[in-house]
């Protein structure tokens, strides 16, 4: 067991490379699909798309078979169930995204003209036309306006239809390839979508960001970027440059322990005070989203993925964190079928499994809250264990099937994706200072 | 306006209202207080109106560019796209009389003869960016082939034209997206590319490899 344990952790990151690499070969092999078609249709008009349609998903399917070893397992591991397949996706998504070639020069000036009416070089004093970083969906420019400096983020044409149309290319393969009913997987298929055509709308960005960074703005150690409405648009964001390094840069510089558990602190209490007293929370945690200022403080930057939680997600879900419901079988057991991890026609037998299963993967996720108000994220054990228990279940035929509500993807994925950053912190954080509400 | 442009605008304006041609260049004239052979000083017939637009939609969008501060630092990749974006722009606001015109042309092998002088504007102005970027070296100057690259931009231009008639996105982004792509494509080709160096590598190994070509 304890080998596996090592090949598992080893696997991740490399498998996170080839993953990428496979994406980007689907990119190539749709691209010319596209072409192929367009060059059939040139001598034949009356082609219709089918012959497109089916080209495209082949390949697609191609790629995401190859992936169901490596990525499939991880993801398990992370909703507990096949909500991977939307986790494939939003990798997917990213992924591709994160390849797109920057916008030309022109497009730029005609996306501005477009939307504000005006060249940039009229809006603002200066206005760089070459990007400086790319954001998921689009990239960013600096500009300066009245001596301020700014980042202006300006979204991809067609991002849109772009993962809708993907989305439904992709669904009666993903459907046939996990071996699970279109009625199973279609409210997870469904959140994922919703979630991804949100960040796709700007100006809703841009009213969540200024709500969210107000309402965080008593929280120590956390800084936002200043928002400007009135030079945003549906593609474009104007906001305040905020100067600092990314994560991975940020560790180089040799932090000490106590200066990384001050900005470990800073993005637990951003997260638990989103999530238990906004309930709504940056489900996006990933380490590009961040940056840390020259004097130690956490930037936040990006507001594109937000993930309400509902009062009958949140009570039930969070119930499970208390000592006095979890060793309570029955009152676990109530908070269980709230949640559709156990359904109403599973047998005395299923009920006993899955309450054993998912008591232990709980136990195992709710350590951080349930460790006496502090937690070294630093230890390694933690994160082996949730791989061991991931590789685990990635073999029980029991959990082949869909289990849990559909909020379950972005709030898992925003938990691991917390731990995760923290871990590579090597922080260690009081986990009290926001505590889950109970009902 | 001089009697051309008020014509032309005129033109335009019936061919909106009526959805087709005036019946004959008497009625036409007629209805504008003119006499007919004023109408034919200026245009041989009504395809003539409808050529004399569109290149005049070609010049306004040419001019457009090279007036805008940023022209001077593009590279011809930017110009051309500049050109594009800025030309469907222009459209946008004539779509109607765009597709009126497109759609009653015959479909023949090569361009609409309605577009036959907006062609010959293209192509001066695509020419001159080309040879910019040749002499820049931002250009791969092929024998033979170079001559073509604005064969290939009109090709790109007629192909985006069509695609914009039947784009129904919201602002025409797909419009933006086919030209971004597209034209980008089309410069990627015109750039040092692989094939140059598979051929110049061929070149090199014929020559000094030591195997003796049977020629």
């Amino acid at each position: 067991m304890s080998e596996n344990i090592t090949r598992e952790q080893n696997s991740i990151p490399s498998s996170k490379v080839q993953r990428s690499t496979r994406f980007v070969k689907t990119g190539f092999k749709i691209g010319g699909n596209y072409v192929k078609h367009y060059s059939k249709k040139l001598f034949n008009p009356d082609l219709s798309k089918d012959q497109l349609n089916e080209d495209n998903a082949a390949d697609i399917y191609a790629s995401l078979s190859e992936l169901k070893g490596s990525a499939l397992k991880v993801a398990q591991m992370l909703s507990m169930d096949k909500n991977i397949l939307p986790k494939a996706y939003v990798n997917q998504f990213s992924q591709s995204q994160y390849n797109a070639p920057p916008l030309s020069g022109p497009l730029i000036v005609q996306t501005f003209r477009k939307y504000h009416g005006k060249t940039p070089d009229r809006i603002f004093d200066e206005f760089n036309l070459r990007s400086t970083n790319a954001a998921s969906i689009g990239q960013v420019h600096q500009a300066m306006l009245n001596g301020k400096k700014l980042a202006v983020k300006i979204q991809y044409p067609g991002v849109g239809d772009a993962i809708s149309s993907d989305l439904k290319m992709v669904k009666p393969f993903a459907f046939r390839l996990l071996g699970m009913s279109e009625k199973e997987l279609e409210v997870y298929m469904k959140e994922v979508e919703e979630r991804l055509l949100e960040e796709t709308d700007y100006e809703l960005e841009v009213r969540r960001s200024v709500k969210f960074s107000e309402a965080c703005a008593g929280l120590d150690n956390i800084v936002f970027p200043e928002y400007y409405p009135e030079l945003s648009s549906k593609r474009t964001i104007t906001m305040g440059w905020l100067e600092g390094r990314h994560l991975k840069e940020y560790l180089q510089t040799n932090p000490s322990q106590q200066e990384r558990n001050r900005i470990g602190q800073a993005l637990w209490d951003f997260y638990n005070f989103q999530e238990h007293e906004l309930r709504a929370v940056h489900a996006d945690p990933h380490p590009g989203n961040f940056l840390i200022t020259e004097d130690g403080k956490l930037g936040v930057i990006d507001f594109g993925c937000i993930k309400e939680l509902p009062d009958d997600f949140y009570y039930p879900f969070f119930s499970l964190v208390s000592n006095e419901v979890f060793t309570n079988k029955e009152k676990t057991l109530q908070a269980f079928r709230d949640l559709e991890m156990i359904l109403p026609g599973d047998n005395e037998a299923q009920i006993e499994f899955y309450y054993r299963s998912y008591s232990e993967m709980i136990g195992l996720f709710t350590k951080p809250y349930t460790s006496g108000g502090s937690f070294d994220f630093s230890r390694g054990e933690f994160f082996e264990e949730i791989y061991a228990y991931g590789e685990k279940i990635a073999r029980m035929p029991e959990f082949k099937q869909a289990r849990g509500v559909k909020h379950f993807i972005y709030t898992n994925r925003t938990n691991f994706g917390l731990y995760n950053i923290l871990h590579e912190l090597r922080a260690t954080v009081r986990t009290d200072t926001f505590p889950p509400h109970l009902r | 306006m001089d009697s051309k442009e008020k014509l032309q605008s005129a033109y335009m304006g019936y061919v909106l209202l009526h959805g087709a041609q005036p019946k004959t260049v008497f009625i036409f004239a007629k209805e504008n207080d003119i006499a007919e052979e004023e109408f034919y000083k200026y245009f041989g017939s009504f395809e003539g109106v409808e050529q004399a637009i569109w290149k005049d939609l070609v010049n306004t969008a040419i001019q457009e560019v090279r007036g805008q501060e940023i022209w001077a630092q593009y590279s011809s990749r930017e110009k051309i796209l500049s050109f594009f974006y800025s030309f469907f722009e222009l459209l946008k606001s004539r779509r109607s009389f765009v597709s009126f015109s497109l759609n009653r042309a015959p479909r023949t092998l090569g361009s609409p003869r309605v577009l036959e002088a907006a062609k010959e504007e293209f192509e001066q102005f695509t020419a001159g960016v080309l040879l910019e970027g040749i002499e820049s070296r931002e250009l791969m100057d092929r024998q033979f082939f170079a001559k073509r690259y604005k064969d290939a931009l009109w090709m790109q231009f007629g192909f985006v034209l069509n695609f914009w008639l039947k784009d129904s996105s919201a602002g025409f982004e797909k419009t933006d997206e086919a030209i971004e792509k597209g034209v980008n494509l089309t410069f990627d080709l015109f750039q040092r590319s692989p094939i140059d160096n598979l051929f110049e590598y061929g070149k090199f190994l014929a020559k000094n490899s030591g195997i003796k070509m049977p020629f």
